[in-house]
């Protein structure tokens, strides 16, 4: 007798993406476990963003199929994504940079109701200002302090934290992080990596990322793409170990970080 | 003390409008200004709060004088009922434009709302029944207010009409500042802010656009049918690009960053036009020049211009700059 595998929260099968004539994702299979880590790491050009936003419903996936969570969402658009449970951060910090921090906050917890933006007569005040999360959210980014400030005058470090804390603010079942550390400075990046890993308890964490400290360290499943296709998919130790691996990433970027 | 704040910008327009007649002798120029108003606060609902550079105002302005003219003197309807048709034929040409051009963003939005504005332009030139095509739509009336029989104003003199006008830009304006800092206002923000973004955090965008749209194409129509109904005539200029150029000029002159810069705009537009016509028939060279300073050095134009003043006469020079809007240059 085999134990039952557990059913996944994500499941991806054929997908493809071309953008005219050039194929950026080819006929990949993704299956993601609830409550894990899943990396998808891969040299630049592999289609790891391109994935992403195929799951995500950014941009439509050419072929293929997408069931989260036991739905099919393949057909549909990433704002109708949110309301089953799917929340994304972007590679290059994406907010409201005129807005305050806290009304990016609200505006992201607000966006999983489906009609609440149709008020048109209340303002964001009272239960509206849903102030409870919004503090929450602040307090585990370290933003309390800057919650006043335009979104957009906050420091590169502040921007990404702040661009997790989107994601997490619709309180998703999977939250889909693009390279949240990129650009981000030797101190802040430890800080990330406690946050994510903190992230597993309730929420299935699907993550692109090139440092290999993080990824070794957190990961529960690691898929390696190259050239629009999944090359291997493990345990961090076995993608360490992994010859093609090795291959792909000219021997060199495999190498950080303990287990 | 909290209703004064929530709506000072409400009060700031009463203001302006129980001064006017003080002011300015012409009780047609008075109206002009607050039609104008009108029009513009439905293109600063695009511009300013949504991101949305729409060259189609004109198409509901236009709509708006065709249809109030029609309904009055063709079906001779009661203004009571003639002025919320109006209104719904501009946010049903808005929801049929604004289907069409949200699909594009940016310069290709710009683009859809243009060619549209000449589309519905030469609609209106063959369509000679409806519009009176080169003419204009001739013999536009203005019935006094009644309701059920009883009349409750009589809009035959120039300042009767104004207080007409002015009451309808008054509740107009209120309902857009509501509307304006409600949950869904708060929401374009946020479409203006970053498009992307907003759809990721779960936000319907062509929808909110839609809604805008057809809000903005509502309060336009109103303004329209207002300014037939002081003209005597829906022309053929009012639903030409021309008219789209201009309500558009007033918003950025104005200010988008908030409603009231929207009759700032209007008030400056149409009385230097009054006044500088009369001196120089070329004034619209200066005017050129003006939009030159304004997109240069002014970007939040004329209430951008107010608030600096303000500051600097309460000697607050140091205090934070408004980091909603672009910096302006010493």
């Amino acid at each position: 007798m085999t134990a039952t595998p557990v059913r996944p929260i994500l499941r991806a099968q054929g997908i493809v993406k071309r953008f005219g004539k050039f194929t950026a994702v080819q006929d990949v299979n993704l299956s993601v476990a609830p409550n894990t880590i899943h990396s998808v790491i891969g040299p630049n050009g592999a289609g790891k963003t391109t994935l992403f936003h195929t799951l995500t419903g950014t941009l439509p996936a050419t072929a293929g199929t997408i069931e989260f969570d036991g739905v099919d969402v393949t057909a549909l658009a990433d704002h109708q994504r949110v309301r089953h449970g799917i929340a994304r951060s972007f590679q290059v910090t994406s907010l409201f940079p005129s807005l305050d921090v806290r009304e990016n906050l609200r505006l992201a917890v607000q966006g999983v109701h489906r009609l609440a933006a149709a008020d048109g007569w209340l303002p964001p005040t009272g239960p509206r200002a849903r102030r409870e999360l919004v503090d929450e959210i602040l307090e585990r980014m370290g933003l309390t302090r800057v919650g006043g400030l335009p979104a957009g005058t906050l420091s590169h470090g502040q921007q990404r934290r702040l661009e997790v804390g989107m994601a997490l603010a619709a309180r998703p079942k999977a939250i889909f992080l693009d390279e949240p550390t990129s650009g981000m400075g030797v101190d802040d990046i430890g800080g990330m990596k406690a946050l994510i890993h903190g992230l597993r308890g309730d929420h299935t964490v699907v993550l692109i990322e090139h440092n290999m400290g993080i990824v070794m360290d957190i990961s529960d499943t690691i898929t390696v793409m190259q050239q629009g296709r999944v090359l291997v998919e493990g345990k961090p130790e076995d993608i360490r170990n992994d010859a093609r691996v090795r291959t792909a990433y000219l021997g060199n970027m495999i190498t950080g970080g303990a287990a | 003390m909290q209703a004064i704040k929530d709506n000072h910008q409400w009060l700031m327009a009463l203001a302006v409008v129980l001064a006017m007649p003080l002011l300015i002798d012409s009780g047609s120029l008075a109206s002009e200004v607050l039609i104008y108003a009108l029009a513009v606060l439905g293109c600063n609902l695009l511009l300013g709060f949504t991101g949305l550079l729409s060259f189609g105002q004109g198409i509901f302005f236009g709509v708006g004088s065709y249809t109030l003219g029609n309904l009055l003197v063709r079906l001779d309807l009661p203004l009571a009922a003639a002025l919320p048709l109006t209104v719904l034929a501009g946010v049903v040409s808005a929801v049929l434009v604004g289907w069409l051009a949200i699909r594009q963003r940016n310069v290709y939005f710009a683009l859809l709302t243009l060619a549209m504005a000449q589309m519905f332009y030469f609609l209106a030139y063959t369509m000679t029944d409806l519009t009176g095509g080169d003419n204009g739509l001739l013999g536009v009336p203005r019935p006094p207010l009644s309701i059920l029989g009883v009349e409750l104003l009589s809009l035959e003199s120039p300042w009767q009409f104004y207080r007409f006008v002015a009451l309808c830009f008054l509740v107009a304006f209120w309902l857009l500042q509501r509307v304006t800092t409600s949950v869904f206002g708060r929401t374009l923000l946020a479409i203006r802010d970053n498009e992307a973004r907003a759809a990721a955090v779960g936000y319907d965008v062509h929808g909110l656009k839609l809604a805008v749209f057809a809000l903005s194409g509502g309060v336009t129509a109103l303004a329209g049918g207002l300014l037939a109904m002081m003209a005597g005539i829906a022309p053929l200029s009012s639903i030409e690009y021309h008219s789209s150029e201009m309500i558009l000029v007033m918003t950025i002159i104005g200010g988008t960053s908030n409603l009231f810069a929207s009759l700032l705009g209007a008030g400056f537009y149409v009385l230097s036009a009054d006044w500088l016509s009369f001196i120089w028939p070329r004034w619209l060279l200066l005017l050129g020049v003006l939009l030159m300073l304004v997109s240069l050095y002014m970007q939040r134009g004329l209430w951008g211009v107010l608030e600096s003043l303000w500051r600097l006469l309460r000697g607050r020079r140091g205090a934070a700059p408004d980091a909603t809007q672009p910096e302006q240059r010493p």
